[in-house]
């Protein structure tokens, strides 16, 4: 693969961007990947294991997980595997979230959104 | 979440679901998160958990395996023509597949004439068959609220649908509380006279309610009233169908108020029918029952009618069955009777008018839809073979960056465009078919069947279906194309799983081959059990004809026996006439009599339960215009008359059941009735098959027509040439005795007992048919695959023969491949052919459903001509000259 620029992969499909929310703060196993972006989004945003491991798949091939050998391992289990944000990776997410940020604050001018914090 | 060392069997048995190349990296994963799914507390403490999981796992699956046919671009850098790739899966794409797929049809007729042409088979029948099963089984009865129609019959332990007396019905109509309104009829020809000549039309005998139950609508003047009808009214009115009208009344106005003359006696005609009003018998006339044309019809004890009843909402055919069964039994503690009676039956409507064309259509439906499997079987076969034979042309749209959805689509386009062009052939074939069907069965008269919107919508999703169905195979494994492998190798190394695929194509084909086969040989060994019957009879050269005697011009007995003994006088003086006879039901006409009667010697019966026996009036000379054998004893002559001893001539079942041992002759036998007639046995004769053929032997009776006074008879004639050209002396002779009185029903006695086989040869011709076209199909499948197995393996075939084995070996080794496949079907087949028996037996004459004959014979002709279709394959194996094989590699 040739090299990317951030800019090549945005806009992040909506399941990409959680998962890359999800690992923003560690290290994480699959199923651990699905509860979190479950909990962040209140229970908006379900992921079954073929839309997580097939972004995650993707996610791989355009390097912005990887997967990695854990610390501790949280529950025992020597086969499961975890994945963690590459630097790529969180290059993108900031990227992408700078991008949503504008919309958002386009959105406020036009007044479309209440102005908040 | 501490507990999961490895994924549980379920989970891994899921993740198959997957698409490959999730599966390829992330098996274990997926089946770990699915146990981890499963164990969540959220879902486990749930009881709606597992479905909720379930739901969601689905989803997931199927939203993974499109996303990734979407993706599926090959993983070559090339670069990707805009014509190709970024269409996807628009409109633009499907129209220039089906360019695309016409211009490759136009290359290929004979693969397209196939395609089409079976299709067209396929579909047609299904089509011809559905508007059959559409317009029996499913649409609603033509009358308002059908659902709500029932008919009310009384039965017995063995039968149904008997008639009822008129009182009781009366008494049920007054006193049930789940019926709308009850009505009462009685369908029985009226003669219609001062015209030209004497006519005959189709009475209804009801009462006002009968038509008022059914919905009836009127075109001009009125309906019958209560008042009309009731029992001992004195009005002669009559309501006329509007087809009666329109043919033999004028078609005019001025037809209400006119008195017409039925059964001898003026009747004032009060209205006509809306035009597209029919009741079950196609009535022509509807005349108040009060005017029946015998008294007996309203004794309690004489079963002459049968009711429509309308249910109330709510209640169910059951509800209504149980209501009078209640009252019936309540009436039978009223008005006791000898008679012997179980109940009441109420059924609904269409399943009483539908009766046994139903179990046909359900048969003949499961066969066309076998048919048209097979069909789909096979086309999906040669798209197999083609799809191997185009994996350069994939491979190469794969290479200019086509998906692999893309190209599932282009297949998928292609098929349904043969399966709807076939499918509107086919509605045009089925159109056609089914008007012939139709008339081959006998359905009821308000039954209209024709192709309509349900027809349409079906043959559509069938011909949907079927493309998509025989579609997939080619459209999945076709265009699985591995572009190193096809680039670089030839097409065959790639073709080895489809190989199999196509194989449990050919075992599903010849399986259900099978089947069909095995329904149409037991169909066909009952029928030929049925055609060698003994009748009891000789049907050659005999004509028969119905006439009824008008009760008001024939008033008294005298009267009815001076026309009855000048009938059968004219009809011997006829020349070409050997014999000839009365008779007040004609064996395989349809009519039939039954008495209760008690034999010399036996019990005095208990209520209800005396033996029952059929009952036919005769004159002498019937049993030998028949050819019935005279056992012992003798004919009915002239010395039985009014006046003296009451005869009566009983058959050999008769006659072995009353007095088994000792000779009939002599014996009295008591007839029970109002009142009862003690008859003495003059004659003992052979059995003979009254109502079907299918019947077993029963006790007969036979009363001299000399000593009683019915007015209802038929001819028997027995003639030296074509019966069927004596009809016009047969009328001319009744003529000759009374020029007013109508004659109908003039067939072959020979035309009645083919009648009786109608139903059974209907079946076998299409179910034959049908079998027949499936093994056409199967042999040509078995073929194909063993065609392109062989041309597949002819390099391999090369190196065995280059490195030494002989012709015989090769053989053998093709052979066993297809051989295998043959085997397997085999099994398959007669597991599913002996299911079906099962289903059939009760509908099959002296043939068991798994008759070994048709469970052996079928799987041996299969086999034969499958290997046969093997062998010519195979033989062009051994025959390879290997040394043009290997210089083509």
């Amino acid at each position: 693969m040739t090299k990317k620029t951030p800019e090549s992969l945005l806009p992040l499909t909506p399941a990409v961007l959680h998962i890359l929310l999800a690992l923003a703060d560690g290290e994480r196993h699959g199923y651990a990947v699905a509860q979190e972006v479950e909990a962040m989004s209140n229970g908006q945003v379900r992921m079954g294991p073929g839309t997580l491991y097939g972004s995650i798949l993707r996610m791989s091939e355009t390097e912005l997980v990887e997967e990695v050998i854990p610390r501790h391992r949280g529950d025992g289990d020597e086969r499961r595997r975890y994945y963690r944000s590459t630097p790529f990776g969180k290059r993108v997410l900031s990227r992408e979230l700078a991008r949503l940020d504008a919309v958002i604050n386009l959105a406020r001018r036009k007044q479309l959104l209440p102005t908040g914090t | 979440m501490s507990d999961h060392p490895r994924p549980t069997r379920f989970s891994r048995l899921l993740v198959r679901a997957y698409p490959r190349e999730l599966r390829n990296q992330y098996a274990d994963d997926i089946a770990c998160f699915i146990d981890d799914a499963r164990r969540d507390p959220r879902y486990r403490n749930n009881p709606f958990g597992p479905l909720f999981v379930a739901t969601r796992l689905t989803v997931d699956a199927l939203a993974s395996m499109v996303d990734s046919w979407r993706r599926d671009a090959p993983r070559v850098a090339l670069p990707t023509p805009p014509s190709e790739s970024s269409r996807s899966l628009s409109m633009d794409a499907v129209l220039h597949d089906i360019r695309f797929a016409l211009r490759g049809f136009i290359r290929r007729p004979a693969f397209t004439i196939v395609a089409v042409g079976t299709l067209m088979l396929g579909i047609g029948a299904n089509t011809a068959i559905f508007t059959l099963v559409n317009s029996v089984l499913l649409q609603p009865l033509p009358y308002p609220h059908a659902e709500q129609l029932v008919s009310i019959w009384s039965r017995s332990e063995t039968q149904k649908q008997l008639l009822v007396s008129v009182p009781d019905l009366v008494d049920m109509r007054s006193r049930n509380r789940t019926f709308a309104d009850i009505g009462i009829m009685r369908s029985i020809s009226v003669n219609l006279t001062g015209g030209d000549t004497p006519e005959r039309l189709i009475g209804n005998f009801i009462t006002a309610s009968a038509l008022q139950v059914l919905g009836a609508k009127t075109a001009i003047g009125r309906l019958l009233t209560d008042d009309e009808t009731a029992i001992g009214a004195g009005q002669q009115v009559v309501v006329i169908s509007y087809p009666a009208w329109q043919t033999r009344f004028g078609g005019k106005q001025d037809v209400l108020g006119r008195t017409v003359v039925l059964n001898g006696r003026p009747h004032v005609v009060v209205g006509v029918t809306s035009e597209h009003f029919a009741d079950p018998y196609s009535s022509e006339v509807w005349l108040p029952i009060s005017s029946a044309p015998s008294r007996q019809w309203f004794e309690r004890n004489a079963r002459s009618v049968w009711a429509v009843g309308r249910l109330k909402p709510g209640f169910t055919a059951q509800d209504g069955q149980r209501d009078l069964a209640a009252i019936f039994a309540q009436l039978e503690k009223e008005h006791p009777s000898s008679s012997a009676r179980a109940g009441m039956s109420v059924i609904d409507m269409r399943e009483g008018l539908v009766g046994s064309s139903r179990f046909t259509l359900v048969v003949l439906f499961g066969a066309v839809i076998a048919v048209l499997l097979i069909v789909c079987v096979n086309i999906a076969n040669l798209q197999l073979v083609r799809a191997s034979t185009r994996a350069r042309e994939m491979s190469v749209r794969a290479a200019l960056g086509a998906n692999r959805g893309r190209l599932a689509l282009q297949v998928i386009v292609e098929s349904l465009m043969l399966s709807l062009v076939g499918g509107v052939l086919g509605v045009l074939l089925g159109k056609s078919a089914v008007k012939v069907l139709a008339g081959m069965m006998t359905l009821p008269a308000t039954t209209p069947v024709h192709v309509d919107g349900w027809v349409l919508g079906f043959s559509l999703l069938v011909a949907v279906v079927t493309g998509l169905l025989f579609g997939a195979p080619a459209a999945f494994y076709g265009t699985r194309v591995n572009l190193q492998d096809a680039l670089r190798a030839r097409t065959e190394n790639a073709s080895v799983r489809r190989f199999s695929a196509r194989n449990v194509l050919v075992v599903a084909e010849l399986s259900l081959c099978i089947v069909l086969l095995a329904v149409a040989g037991l169909f066909t060994r009952s029928l030929q059990s049925l055609q060698h019957v003994q009748t009891g009879f000789n049907s050659e050269n005999v004509l028969t004809a119905e006439f009824r005697l008008p009760s008001i011009k024939y008033d008294d007995s005298a009267k009815v026996h001076l026309f009855m003994a000048s009938a059968v006088e004219r009809l011997r003086a006829i020349p070409g006439v050997t014999s000839a006879a009365l008779v007040d039901a004609v064996p395989m006409s349809g009519n039939f009599g039954t008495i209760n009667y008690v034999a010399q010697g036996q019990p005095e019966p208990v209520a209800g339960v005396a033996p029952s026996a059929q009952i036919s009036t005769v004159t002498d000379g019937y049993y030998k215009t028949m050819q019935i054998p005279v056992v012992a004893g003798r004919d009915f002559d002239a010395t039985d008359r009014v006046g003296s001893e009451p005869v009566v001539i009983v058959n050999t079942v008769f006659a072995n059941k009353a007095w088994p041992g000792e000779p009939a002759i002599g014996k009295t036998v008591r007839l029970l009735g109002q009142p009862d007639i003690v008859t003495r046995v003059v004659g003992v004769v052979g059995p003979v098959k009254q109502m079907t053929l299918s019947e077993s032997d029963s006790p007969q009776l036979y009363l001299n027509m000399a000593q009683t006074s019915g007015i209802f008879a038929s001819v028997v004639m027995r003639t030296v040439g074509d019966p069927d050209a004596m009809g016009k002396s047969l009328r001319a002779a009744i003529w000759s005795v009374d020029r007013d009185q109508p004659v109908w029903r003039v067939r072959s006695l020979t035309s009645l007992v083919k009648r009786d086989l109608s139903p059974a040869t209907f079946s076998v011709t299409l179910v034959g048919a049908f079998a027949g076209l499936a093994l056409l199909l199967g042999i040509i499948g078995v073929y194909g695959v063993m065609s392109f197995s062989v041309a597949q393996r002819t390099r391999e075939v090369g190196i065995r023969m280059a490195l030494g084995a002989r012709g015989g070996q090769v053989l053998q080794l093709v052979l066993k491949s297809g051989i295998e496949v043959v085997v397997v079907a085999i099994v398959i087949g007669v597991a599913g052919a002996l299911g079906a028996g099962r289903y059939l037996e009760s509908q099959l004459y002296n043939v068991g459903g798994a008759d070994p004959l048709t469970m052996l014979g079928v799987p041996l002709i299969l086999a034969a001509v499958a290997l046969v279709a093997c062998w010519l394959p195979a033989r062009r194996a051994a025959r390879v000259d290997p040394a043009i094989t290997l210089r083509n590699e």
